[in-house]
Parts: C-alpha cells; structure tokens; sequence
C-alpha cells in the first residue's frame, strides 16, 4: 500500500461516497420510471485502467462493479484522438464496447476527469433508457433472432466534445427513438452525474493532492483483492461441478443448458463454463466477452460481500476470479446475438454459481432462490383510441433455505431488488382488479429450514380486447432445488379464470389476449429447502401451519408431522417419523430434471455441447435442435414432466450416442 | 384544562437514555432555566417526575406556577424497534392477508444473500380477511354482511388482541366505510380498539397506510398507560397545567390526542432539536442551517431553509417505512461512543459498532477497552478530563491515551505514547469527519443543495465539540454554537406549535371541471383541522394552515411535492408546480395536463414564541486558562474560556477552548469565534 492507514481509510470512504452522490445526483433529476421507481442505472468512478475504484453500496444497480471502460475508451481514442477536458462519450454496443453495455437500452457515459492536463480518474454511469427503437416498444422481446432487430447500436462515439454536445450524435439519437425525449432527459441527468462527480474529484485533489488520489485508485483496488482472496482462501481447495437448465429459449420448447466447474486454489476462483448451450437464437445470451464479466461473477461478489460486509465495492473483488466461457456459447456469444433479455439467463447463472459454491460451502450457501422475475404487464385499449400499458406487479418468489435459516417468503434480491407497485396505484390507472396478491403456502420447498414461499396474484380483466404480458416466466418445468436433503419449491404455473368451468392451465405466455371477466393466475415458484424435512422441529412446522405458510396435509405428508386441531400429535407424529423411508438427495432438482437427466445426462450433454463447438457457428443450435428432437421424439408426450420408462430413456442415451457419434 | 398554555411558565421536557433534560420559560422575564436528572429508563415518568419537583423547588416555583408542560417521548420508538408492542391483530380485504409479508417486497441489502426481511409487526396468524371491498373512485364492492362480520369478531375475540387495526383496499378513498366497520367489529369483538387505516391517515398505498395503522395499534396501549400514570402523578403534585406531547412533524399535541394518536408522536425527539434550532436560527438571522446533533452512539442531521426544516414523508422506523410527515433527520455517522479500530488489512476504521453508555469511552472507567471517539477529544485535548459534566465525572485521560496508543502501534505508528495517541486520535477524527462530510454531501446532493450556502448549527454533547472540524472538512463557512447546546430537545419542546397533519388522495387530472372538488377537499381538511384546533386549544385562538399537494405531470412516474399558498385557484396551484418541477428539473411543460395526486394540510396552532434573553456585552473576555491541544501534527496553545464569561461582542481566535457544563466547543486556528446579543457563538473562517 503507498497511503498510510488514515489517508487510504478517507479516500475510501469519499470515493464511494462520490459515487453515491452522482447516483442520488441522477436519481433526482432524473425523470422516467427506470430511474425513478427500479433505480435501473449505477455510477462509479474508473481509474487510468478503466476499472471501477468506487461503485455505490445503496443504491442504482448493485451488480456491475466488474465492469470495464478501457476498450471502450480506447475505441474512441483510435477513432477521435485523444480525450480533451469536457469530452463525454457514449455508447451502448455490447459488442463494441467489448461488454460495457450489456444490452441496447443502457446508455453508458464515460467523462475523463483532468487535472493539470492529464487525465486522473474517468466517471462512469448508465441508465437503462426507455426505447432504443428496433422491432418491439421499449426495445426488448426475447424473441428478438439478431442485435439488428434490437434497436439502434451506438458505438463508443463523443456524446459531447469539449463540453459542447454534439449535434449530430443526437440527430441519429432522436431519429432511432420512439421515446426521444424521455432518453434525452436520461442523458441530461447523467451529464448531470458526471458533472457532480468531477466537482467532488477536484475536492478530493485540493484536499489531498492528485498523487494521493491515483494511489488511492491502486491501493484500495489492492485492499479490496486481499480481502475477497481471504474470503476466498476460506473455501476448500477442489472443483465442484453444477449444472442447470432453463426450461427453454422463449421460441422452442427445447430446454437451455447451463454447466460450470467451479475451480478453488489458494484463495483463486475459475469458472470454467464448458458444458453450457451454444448461443441462442434468442435474446438471452450474456455478452461476457469471456471476460469476469458483472452478469457471470454476480454470486462470487455478493459471497465476498455476505461473508466480509467491510469490503469496499471495486474492481479488486473481481481480481480473483478467472473465466472460462467457450466463445459461440450463451454465456460468450458472438456477434450478432441477440442479448436484451441477458437478465434471464443471468438469474440461471446466478443458481448455477450458488449450486457449484454450495458443494463446497454446504453451510453458507442457500438452496435454489424462485429463480424468476417476471414484470406481469396489462396493454388494455383506451376509448379515445390507443393503449394503456401498465405494470401490474413485478412477480418474484422467495430465497433458498439454508443452513439454519429459512428462505425468506415472497422476496428475493439474488439479481434484482425492485420494488413493487401498491394495488390500490395500479387500480387507479388500470382497469383490473386485483383479487389477490399473497404468498403461495405450500410452496417453499420442505427441508429442515423450510424454502421461501412464491408468490400468487390474480386479477380481474374489465376491459374487452385487452391482453397480458408475462415475460421472464421460469421454473415451470424446472423445480428450484433443493438442499441437503430437502425437497425443491414447487414450480411456477400460469391459470385463467382458475376455479371456474372454463379454467385453463397456460405454460409460458408471450402475450395473450383476455376478454372482460377473465381472471389471471400467475403462481410464482417457492425456493429450495435445506436439510431433512423429517429433523424440522416440529414446533417450527406447527408455527408454519398455524401462519398458514404450511398446510395440514403437507404437515404431514412433507414434514411427518400430524396436526389435530393446530395442536402435534406427539405420538402420531414420532410414529410417522419413524417409519418414514429417506431418500435423501444432496441436491434434489425434482422429478423433472430427474427424468430429463435419465434420457440426457450430464455427461452426454458435455459432451454434446463440446462437439457443438466444433461446428460452424451459424450452424450449432439447428444441430443441437436436431439431436434433441430426434431424442424426444422417442419420448413420451408430456415429456419430462411425464418421466420416460427406463428402457425408453435407455433408448433415448443410446439415440443420443448415436447421433454424437455422427 | 383551566389554564392555557401561555399563562405560566412553560416546561419543555425531553427524555433521552441517559439524562431528561428540563428547559424552564419564563414569559415574565424571558428568563430560560435548564435542568438534568438521570433518566428512569424502566420508568420514565419518575426521573420526569423527580426532576420537575427539583426543578421548581430550585427555582422557587410552586406547581401551580406551570402553564404548560411540553414533554417528547421515546417509549413508542423503543416498543417499535425492539418489537415489544401490544398483542395486535389485523383486519384486512380478503386477498390480502400477505399485505405485511410482502410489504414492498424489497430486501434491506442486495449483496448480502445472509440479510432477512424485517419482522412482521403482525404475524400471519393474527391477520383476518374480511369481504369488504372498495374501488378506485371509492364506491363499496362488497360489503360484508351480518354473518361475515359476525365470523370476523369471533375471530378476533378468539386471539385474544389488546388492539387492532383494519385496512380496506382502495379504503383511502371513502374513509366512512372502515369507520362504520370498526364499530360493528368492535361491539361484537368486546369493545376491541381498531385503529381503521383510512381514518387514520387516509393516503393511497394500502402498504404503508396499513403500517400507519398497525404502528398505532401497536403502541397505543402502552402510551395510554404511560401518560395516564404520568397525569396521575402531575395531579399528585398539584400541577394541573396541561400537558402536550410533541410531535414526528415539529409540533405537538394535547395529551389526550397523543393517546389516540401516539404514532405521531415516534419521532418526537430530534425533530423537537431541530425545531429548537430552526427558531434560534430565525432569531439570529441566519438564512439556512443544517443542524448537527452528535450524541452518544451517532450524528444527525437536519436542513432548514427560511424557518421550516425539511420534511420527509418517507422515514424508516426500524426496518419499517413510516409516511407520516416527520422532520427530516439523517444520520451521518458516528457518535462520541464509536469504536476507533483496526482492520484485519490494515485500515484505521471508526464505528459503526459503539461503545454506548456501558462500557463506554475507555476513559469513562466503566470497563471499556477499545477506544472511542470521546477518549480523542480527551487526547487531543479538547475535552479537560476534570471537567465533563461540569466536574461530575473525572475522566481517566492516561487510560484512554494508553488504548488509542495500542491502535497506534497496530497501524506501524512510532514514537511516545502521547505522541502515538494524538496522532492516532488526530487521525480517527479526520476518518469520523470525512465520513460525516461525505454523508452530509449525499443528504444535500438529494435535495439539490450546496452546503456552502448553510451555516452548521450544532447541539447534542458532542455536536459543539465537532462541528469546527465538520465545517472546515465540508467546506460549510459558518458554525452557530446555541448556549443551551446539550438540553436543546427540551428546549424545541417548550416552544413547540400545536400542529397535526391532514391528507386525502384525490389522483385526478387539474381541470376547469376538477378543480372545485381540489377547493372542498383543501376545505375538508381545514374544517377537519380547525375542529382538532379547537378541541386542543379553546376556539377562538390564533392559528394557520400549511398547505401541500404531491402533482405530476400526465404520464410521469413520480410526484413532487409542491408547497400551496392560500391562493387555491386552478392557475395558481398550477403555476406552483410548474415551478417546482423548473427548480429540480430545469423546464416546464405548459402542455401536459397536471395531475393531483394526495393533498396535505397542517394544522398550526402557534405557540407565543420564547423570549430570547439577551446577555451583557463583553468585548474582551478573560480566559480561565490555557491548554495544549494537538492540531495538523503539533501541539499548540489554546486558549480556555468560560461559557458563562462570554458576553455579546466577544471575539475569539482559534486555537481556543469553550466550555459549559454540558459540553465544549472547539474553535480551530484559522476561525474567530462571536458570541451575539442572544449568547450563540458564530465560529468563521478567518480572511485569509
């Protein structure tokens, strides 16, 4: 370290704080409902290397400290010459911007901080804009093939040339916008971001001297790195191998693969991704550039930060950690992919990362979180013509159990933290009313430490010719898992006019048309739960019934435990324990998962996917699509929720060995 | 009630968890007296009593000499964060039992997958659904029947509840409906208390006004109890002057509205200090001021421009949010308490952890080992170790240099003990004073103000102490040290306004058509408010309203809140907002339509305000001596003044040492330091 304990321990505190205050800075003079209600959009400051110094702790996004400015800062530097006091650039290009923008919306403003001529710092920020253009409003759909179809792709260009905007940028910006405005108004706040982090990096340097502000950038990126390799060093040496699936790409039926070996060496991590899906013709891929990218090193950040919670937010946390991410595949696709909806299989990776360090860290890491968000939106037609389109609640589910704790029921911050919308707001702007917005008992999975429960919300449709919007549905098919024992939460599930003669039971929806009278029913999954249903303490299943999280039949069934008139049955209940057969599994994905792996198992879908690599890019995801479905079609309908006879998923192996062999 | 407030002498009383401080005005003479008396913490009242009794025999006052009491309490916040309420249940629109679980469905951190939600203040048990139902214009969907209500209050008397409250959806909007339901659950549920959230405060967001209702059931037992053994014991001493409670908003209420509304009353005790100082700052013509109140375990501030601080309408109480309209107040670190330490990495670290009152500072000799924030002062020299507490209580400077010399030695100081202590000490101050600056920067940044253009206005123990640093780290030019800096809680209460808070949510565009139902509901909630004036107070006497509403433009996504004039008219109200939305966005729309969401009222009823007195005038005061303090790596000579010696036109220059029996004011070298007409001490840069 170059600074002494009490200078570094200040300049810890003020830069973070810098960030903080652009953040709260943009907040407030910012205008659309992504700055103002989900606080979609971070600041931060970057030093000489493009790496973040300082990221907010408590508020904007929480999760892109790994970022990196550098190639994008080189990209304009080798097209416009060298950054002068008062540039700003922007950009939003995934690919050019080498993973800085992560999809088309989020803007990112990067403004070289000088200081007697030379550049000292670099402030950073991004909001998460209304519209881009391309295909759809708002710009995102996972059914979105190609980034073409995703809006407009700015490279990394000057926004603003010695702090006068340049005009043509914006032209192009206000032609490709269907929300033109409102994304100017975005860039004002953000200008206005920067502009409060640049008074404060001078403060900083008339107080403590521009030297001892760049070995602050190096010292406390170096403190942050020794303290998540403590952490880190805390984890037993080895590699631990997890697996997971989403269960499909949005536009086929076909579940998505995720795989990672999870690699600890003398307070190192590697990810080694090997195993997962080629890229999807979807927009589901995470632009990672193969690089320690925010969306793959989500869960190792938040474990450093759950274990040692004195650590400063910088890019040192990432120090540790090396990626393995084979180029053409969902976690590094190529150019052109799609990846407006990267979030989705982002929160699969997040599952995937907690299952691979919850093999090694049995007592720290939670079973399966719900795994899901799913923004339930209502478009309904306006009597003077148009549509009123407007969230109704953002739907997530629970947290896993873990360890000595239950999950908590009907929240989770694993990949965002948003706030929900009051009923009585969105009847006062929408025409639905909101039959019931509650916990989903039953749901948690069992375990020693029960699961959080998912959520259930139903509502009523009074407009004719109005339809629902329900994407990010997940874990339909694929239980979120459980733990040590302990059962997975129940599966998601989507039900119009439920308890009526005309219910029907939907799967996944893009968007469905409703008529007036219709209700919806969207039941969020519960979470994983931890640990042998049958060493519950009873008096804590008793608490569950009598709260109404547990019913007296699952008492009984999940837990052994036989309620009579909200009072154990002592004797019923050991004797019921007793004779209970185990069968515990470490990690239990549910019956499902179970029958899938039975016809693909983990290791033929490596496989696989290994020589899916070999392939032309363009041409792996028909191949893939090809063997599977020659796979399933020697399954039986209804397939995997419907398991396969052994000797049809004996078949199905030899099948699929067949065509590897190909 | 014979008396009114005015005619004696008015008491202001503030609880705190170690001292009650009294504050006596006396409108004769103007003349302010001021008290301590160790705190009961198991029962208030009696170090409240004991110290009244003190105070008067002291002053030579009988009982009937008072005019009014004004006392704050804290006993609502302790029950809400330490979960020690009242046996509640909840009543709530069928659908909606989880409406507490949850909440607003975020969690306290995003990047701690260890953090759990906060605890329910109802668990799910004691939560009932009843078919009763509004919509959005407020018309009754379902309404429940005989039967349904009578299955509602069985249920209930089988919980067994000391309280209740009710929630409707959409209740906000036609608050008679939950009204009429309390009272028919309450007859058949053995004359149950239910607090019903539209009556209480009838705002849109069934969340928050649920919580509103719920924190009011929750407390309302245990404040009844409270006040009523406090007025037994006031009538056992012959003290029939009424007693107000002050409020969350800066104001206060009759006791008996306290009772039936203790949750306006949870915040009471920091808003009463910045009250206190708002009107001291009004008296010295200082412009706008942040106060800065730094006691035992952290620091708090407030910002006031003109001469109503800021309030928020959007407070967390333990874990809870609170919509209330309370005095903004943000904490911004540590306290005298903190714990200066070392991390495993390296890092000379202050707080959060604190030593609080027990063990305390290491220098407090109670047992504690790790040195805090006050044993720097005492290394430093700022603070004389035979003085604290006027004298009261010896501090052991030796020990507490011997602690910070430890911590000195593990972040590879050398050099004397005296020498590693300072500089250690020295050290700790500037990390405490930088996270406060940094923290004051953020509070102010979300406000769009600079805090150059504030003076700091200090109280609180520690806050005199503290604020010189404070002010140079954040560059704020100008301190305001008030003379009674360590009882000003007490003081803000004894000065106290009635004032209770009124909303309706009305949600409509501001049309030609709309705009008289704006004109009636400004004039409900004035009727509403002058009812509540004139049974706190007597009718007929002087008082004011505050106008609010919280607009947007059609279409956005977020309100403002915009302050009203009495000019009501559509264009007026309009043109309000359009500039407000032009002072924090920088336009206006002249196009869109406007919309008014929940419209606010206060209900003001002013209280004579406090005479100031005025002290004799003192150009050159004496010092009583001289002491060494350490300063930018040196010691340096300070001189050491008298409070009580200072008079109007006295002129310091730093280095220099104040000190008062409650606390010490530190005036840096580079800062000259004026006492006014009113005895404040106003510390400034000197030209350079």
């Amino acid at each position: 370290m170059k600074l002494d304990a009490v200078t570094l321990e200040i300049l810890n505190n003020k830069v973070a704080a810098i960030t903080e205050e652009m953040c709260l800075t943009l907040q407030r003079t910012g205008r659309t409902l992504y700055v103002k209600e989900t606080a979609d959009f971070a600041c931060a400051l970057a030093g000489l290397d493009g790496r973040f110094f300082a990221y907010p702790r408590s508020i904007g996004v929480s999760g892109f400290v790994g970022l990196e400015c550098g190639p994008t800062i080189e990209a304009v530097e080798r097209t416009a010459g060298p950054l002068a006091p008062g540039d700003v650039i922007l950009t939003n290009d995934p690919y050019r911007s080498v993973g800085l923008a992560t999809h088309l919306p989020d803007l990112q403003l990067i403004e070289p901080y000088f200081h007697d001529g030379r550049i000292v710092a670099y402030g950073w920020c991004f909001v998460h804009c209304s519209d881009v253009g391309g295909r759809v409003p708002s710009s995102i759909s996972p059914l979105n093939s190609e980034i073409f179809q995703e809006g407009l792709r700015i490279p990394p260009v000057k926004l603003l040339r010695g702090g006068v905007l340049n005009p043509e940028v914006k032209l192009f910006l206000d032609a490709n916008s269907r929300t033109p405005e409102a994304n100017f108004g975005d860039i004002r706040a953000m200008l206005a971001a920067l502009g409060a982090g640049r008074r404060r990096v001078e403060q900083v340097i008339a107080q403590h001297g521009a030297e001892t502000l760049l070995d602050a950038q190096t010292d406390l990126v170096a403190f942050a790195e020794a303290k998540a390799r403590a952490v880190l060093r805390r984890i037993p040496e080895g590699t631990y191998r997890f697996s997971d699936y989403l269960d499909d790409d949005a536009a086929t039926a076909l579940p998505v693969r995720l795989a990672l070996a999870l690699t600890i060496a003398d307070g190192t991590v590697t990810l080694d991704f090997t195993g997962s899906d080629p890229q999807v013709a979807t927009a589901m891929n995470i632009p990672s550039h193969g690089r320690p990218h925010a969306w793959l090193t989500l869960r190792v950040l938040a474990l450093v930060h759950t274990l040692d919670k004195t650590v400063p937010l910088n890019a040192g946390l990432l120090g540790p950690v090396s990626i393995i991410a084979p180029k053409g595949s969902i976690v590094n696709p190529q150019e052109p992919a799609a990846t407006g909806v990267r979030h989705a299989a982002a929160i699969r990776v997040n599952d995937l990362l907690n299952g691979a360090f919850g093999l090694a860290l049995p007592a720290v890491m939670p079973a399966a979180s719900s795994g899901t968000v799913i923004p339930v939106v209502v478009a309904e037609p306006l009597p003077q013509g148009g549509r009123n389109v407007q969230v109704v609640e953002p739907m997530i589910g629970g947290t896993g159990a873990r360890e000595g704790h239950d999950g908590v029921d009907g929240r989770d911050s694993g990949i965002s933290n948003l706030a929900n919308n009051p009923v009585e707001t969105v009847e006062a702007e929408l025409g639905v009313e909101v039959l019931r917005y509650a916990l989903r008992p039953d749901s948690g999975g069992a375990g020693r430490w029960r699961g959080g429960c998912g959520m259930e919300l139903t509502f009523r449709i009074e407009t004719d010719g109005a339809s629902v919007l329900g994407r990010g549905m997940e874990r339909l098919l694929f239980r979120p898992w459980g733990r040590a024992g302990a059962r997975p939460g129940a599966p998601g599930a989507l039900i119009i006019n439920r308890g009526r003669p005309d219910e029907r039971h939907l799967g996944k929806i893009d968007m469905l048309s409703v008529a007036a009278g219709d209700t919806v029913t969207f039941l969020t999954p519960g979470a994983g739960g931890w640990g042998d249903p049958l060493l519950r303490d009873v008096e804590a299943v008793r608490r569950d019934v009598e709260n109404g999280f547990v019913s007296v039949a699952a008492a009984r069934a999940d837990y052994g435990v036989v309620l009579v008139d909200g009072a154990v049955d002592v004797a019923a209940t050991k004797a019921l324990r007793a004779a209970a057969v185990a069968e515990p599994r470490d990690v239990d994905f549910g019956p499902e998962r179970e029958a899938w792996d039975a016809a693909f198992s983990p290791e033929f879908m490596g496989r696989l996917n290994l020589r899916l690599l070999e392939a032309p890019l363009e041409a792996r995801q028909r191949m893939r699509r090809e063997v599977l479905e020659r796979v399933l079609a020697t399954l039986p309908e209804g397939f995997p929720r419907r398991p396969a006879a052994p000797a049809a998923a004996d078949a199905a192996r030899r099948t699929l060995e067949a065509a590897l062999a190909e | 009630m014979d008396q009114l407030p005015g005619a004696g002498v008015r008491i202001g009383i503030d609880v705190g968890g170690t001292f009650t401080d009294f504050v006596l005005s006396d409108p004769r003479d103007g003349r302010l007296a001021f008290f301590k008396e160790p705190s009961t913490p198991d029962d208030p009242s009696r170090a409240l009593l004991v110290g009244l009794n003190a105070l008067l025999e002291r002053e030579g006052l009988r009982a009937t000499d008072v005019g009014a009491l004004m006392h704050g309490t804290t006993i609502g916040l302790n029950a809400i964060i330490q979960r020690r309420g009242a046996r509640i249940g909840l009543i709530v629109t069928r659908g909606f039992r989880d409406i507490l679980e949850i909440a607003r469905s975020r969690m306290p951190s995003s990047f701690d997958f260890h953090a759990t939600k906060e605890a329910p203040l109802v668990p799910r048990a004691r939560i009932v659904e009843i078919g009763a139902r509004l919509n959005a214009r407020g018309e009754v969907t379902e309404a429940p029947d005989a039967d349904e209500i009578a299955r509602v209050a069985a249920a209930l008397r089988a919980l067994d509840l000391d309280a209740a409250a009710l929630v409707t959806v959409n209740g906000y909007a036609n608050p008679a409906f939950e009204l009429d339901l309390c009272q028919a659950l309450s007859q058949q549920a053995g004359g149950l208390d239910i607090t019903s959230a539209a009556a209480i405060w009838p705002e849109i967001r069934e969340y928050e006004r649920t919580l509103v209702a719920c924190l009011n059931a929750y407390i309302q037992p245990l404040m009844q109890r409270y006040f009523d053994g406090l007025l037994a014991g006031l009538a056992e001493r012959g003290v029939g002057a009424p007693l107000l409670v002050t409020a969350s908003n800066g104001g206060s209420l009759s006791v008996g509205s306290a009772a039936a509304r203790p949750v306006d009353t949870i915040l009471s005790g920091p808003a009463s200090g910045v009250m206190a100082a708002v009107r001291l700052a009004k008296a010295a013509g200082t412009a706008g001021i942040i106060t800065f109140d730094m006691g035992g375990t952290s620091s708090d501030i407030a910002v006031a421009t003109g001469d109503t601080p800021e309030l928020a309408t959007r407070t967390d109480i333990g874990g809870l949010p609170l919509v209330l309209p309370v005095v903004d107040v943000s904490a911004i670190g540590a306290g005298g308490g903190s714990i200066v330490w070392v991390d495993p990495h390296g890092l000379l670290k202050v707080g959060p952890q604190s030593a609080g009152a027990a063990p305390g500072p290491v220098s407090y000799r109670r047992g504690g080992t790790e040195p805090t924030v006050t044993d720097c002062y005492l290394t430093l020299g700022y603070v004389d170790p035979a003085g604290f507490l006027g004298g009261r209580m010896p501090l052991d400077a030796d020990a507490a240099r011997q602690a910070l010399a430890r911590v000195g030695a593990a972040i590879g100081l050398e050099g004397s003990v005296e020498d590693v202590a300072a500089v250690t000490a020295d050290g700790a101050l500037a990390v405490t004073t930088a996270g406060m600056a940094s923290a004051l920067y953020k509070t102010l940044a979300e406000r769009g103000l600079d805090p150059r253009g504030f003076a700091l206005l200090p109280f609180g123990g520690a806050g005199p102490t503290h604020a010189n640093r404070l002010a140079e780290e954040a560059d704020i030019p100008h301190v305001v040290i008030p003379p009674a800096a360590g009882t000003f809680c007490a003081l803000g209460a004894a000065g106290a306004d009635l004032r209770r808070d009124f909303v309706r949510s009305l949600r409509m565009p501001l049309t030609e058509e709309t705009a008289p139902v704006l004109a009636e509901a400004f004039a409900a909630l004035e009727a509403e408010g002058g009812l509540w004036l004139d049974a706190e107070d007597g009718v007929g006497k002087p008082r004011r309203f505050a106008r609010g509403a919280d607009m947007r433009y059609r279409g956005q996504a977020y309100e403002l809140r915009v302050n009203l004039g009495e000019d009501l008219d559509r264009a007026a109200v309009i043109e309000a907002f359009q500039r407000e939305h032009e002072r924090i966005y920088g336009f206006r729309d002249g196009e869109a339509v406007v919309e008014v969401g929940t419209v606010r009222l206060a209900a003001i009823g002013p209280t004579p305000p406090l005479q100031t007195p005025v002290v004799a005038e003192r150009p050159a005061p004496e010092p009583k001596g001289v002491r060494r303090i350490f300063h930018k790596g040196a010691w340096t000579e300070a001189m050491v003044f008298d409070r009580a010696a200072l008079g109007a036109g006295s002129v310091l220059t730093g280095p220099a040492v104040v000190e008062q029996d409650d606390t010490t004011s530190i005036v840096l070298p580079g800062w000259t330091a004026i006492t006014d007409l009113a005895g404040n001490l106003h510390l400034q840069r000197q030209a350079q």
